[in-house]
């Protein structure tokens, strides 16, 4: 064995203590991190329709909550969907558990962590098409697979560890 | 990296692109000397959730997939050094790329979506869960929380013990670092149990 290969120092030092949550709830999803400004909680995450576009890409519709092809029928009224006052709100984690999407909840931070939902990567299982992801560059620009269409793509990870 | 540098500068195919997703908490104060130092000409992300990793099933980092121009995947889940390493590394890999980047579906390398697809790893209720616990985990020490940062990094690995990545990435933190004692002990562990740290690589497949 070659002698180790140390981390660099950098890692070593804690970040500076910053705060999390002044108001409302973090999710952290599909590689991202939304700030919540307004949400509900009983045990449940109750967010807004809007939200639930900003964290997973589906969208609410007379036929359900869809993404893409992918549609799940959602009653009104339900332990999915109900409206208080004017405002509607939707049960992202029970739409995760229905999905069978895992997720980890800090509930004393009103952190919620949400893993990939597997339906939404049923194409790649099944027919090889790769998934989509939308990240930023190192020049602050969104890359997301579905721009390399018509091009040749080696995706290639690494680490300074 | 020098290498996927050489080989995007040698090819300059404008139909080509090289996504490099660095897999590192550190984020850019750690990865960005090494990619500037590459003078890397390609698509550089700085991935500090291991997204990268996570929506393509990866085993290990370093790690690839090659996508041709329909979106569809053509080989998928391999360590890619390109010269001799320790762990299972060759030096055949960046040949076939180059060879595919030419010859397109022609090429020997091509894998049909049956063979990709059975090479796709898939993950557990509990692996997918640990990949939660992991992010859940890079937020709380992004923010400073050390404490809680070690609670999901723990958990992350109590659902995943044979993550790889998350055992290395929190040594990270260690004063022994990613490649010392304790990592020396897993790879030991690895090989009696005869588990892969690597998919293994078969160019003939």
């Amino acid at each position: 064995m070659t002698e180790a290969i140390m981390a660099h120092p950098a890692l070593r030092h804690p970040f500076e203590k910053t705060s999390i949550n002044d108001t409302g709830a973090t999710v952290l999803a599909s590689g991202k991190t939304i700030k919540l400004a307004q949400s509900l909680v009983d045990g449940n995450l109750w967010v807004t329709p809007e939200d639930l576009t900003r964290i997973n890409g589906f969208e609410l519709k007379p036929q359900g909550a869809c993404y893409q092809e992918l549609c799940i029928p959602i009653k009104e009224d339900s332990e999915l969907l109900r409206q208080v006052s004017e405002q509607r709100w939707f049960n992202l984690t029970a739409f995760a558990d229905l999905l069978e999407q895992p997720y980890v909840a800090d509930t004393e931070n009103r952190i919620w962590s949400f893993a990939q939902a597997p339906a939404k990567r049923s194409d790649m299982m099944a027919d090889a098409m790769a998934p989509d992801f939308e990240l930023t560059d190192r020049q602050g620009k969104v890359v997301r697979m579905s721009d390399f269409k018509g091009k040749k793509a080696l995706i290639i990870t690494w680490s300074s560890w | 990296m020098p290498v996927w540098q050489h080989i995007y500068e040698e090819l300059n195919d404008p139909n080509f692109v090289i996504i490099s997703a660095a897999q590192d908490t550190g984020g850019e104060a750690v990865v960005g000397p090494i990619f500037d130092a590459a003078n890397t000409t390609y698509i550089q992300i700085v991935d500090t959730n291991h997204t990268i990793s996570s929506v393509f099933n990866f085993l290990n980092v370093p790690c690839a997939a090659w996508v041709d121009e329909t979106g569809k995947i053509v080989r998928i889940d391999e360590g890619t050094y390109a010269k001799v390493h320790h762990f299972g590394g060759n030096d055949v890999y960046a040949p076939a790329l180059i060879d595919w980047v030419k010859n397109g579906t022609q090429s020997e390398f091509v894998q049909n979506a049956d063979t990709v697809t059975k090479n796709i790893r898939s993950l557990s209720f509990d692996e997918l869960k640990a990949e939660a616990a992991f992010r859940l985990g890079n937020f709380f020490r992004e923010h400073g929380y050390n404490e809680e940062a070690e609670q999901y990094w723990q958990q992350a690995r109590s659902l995943n013990p044979d993550s790889v990545n998350y055992y290395r990435q929190n040594l990270t933190l260690s004063e022994e670092g990613s490649a010392g004692e304790s990592f020396r002990k897993m790879m030991t562990t690895y090989a009696e149990e005869g588990k892969d740290y690597y998919r293994p690589l078969n160019l003939e497949e």
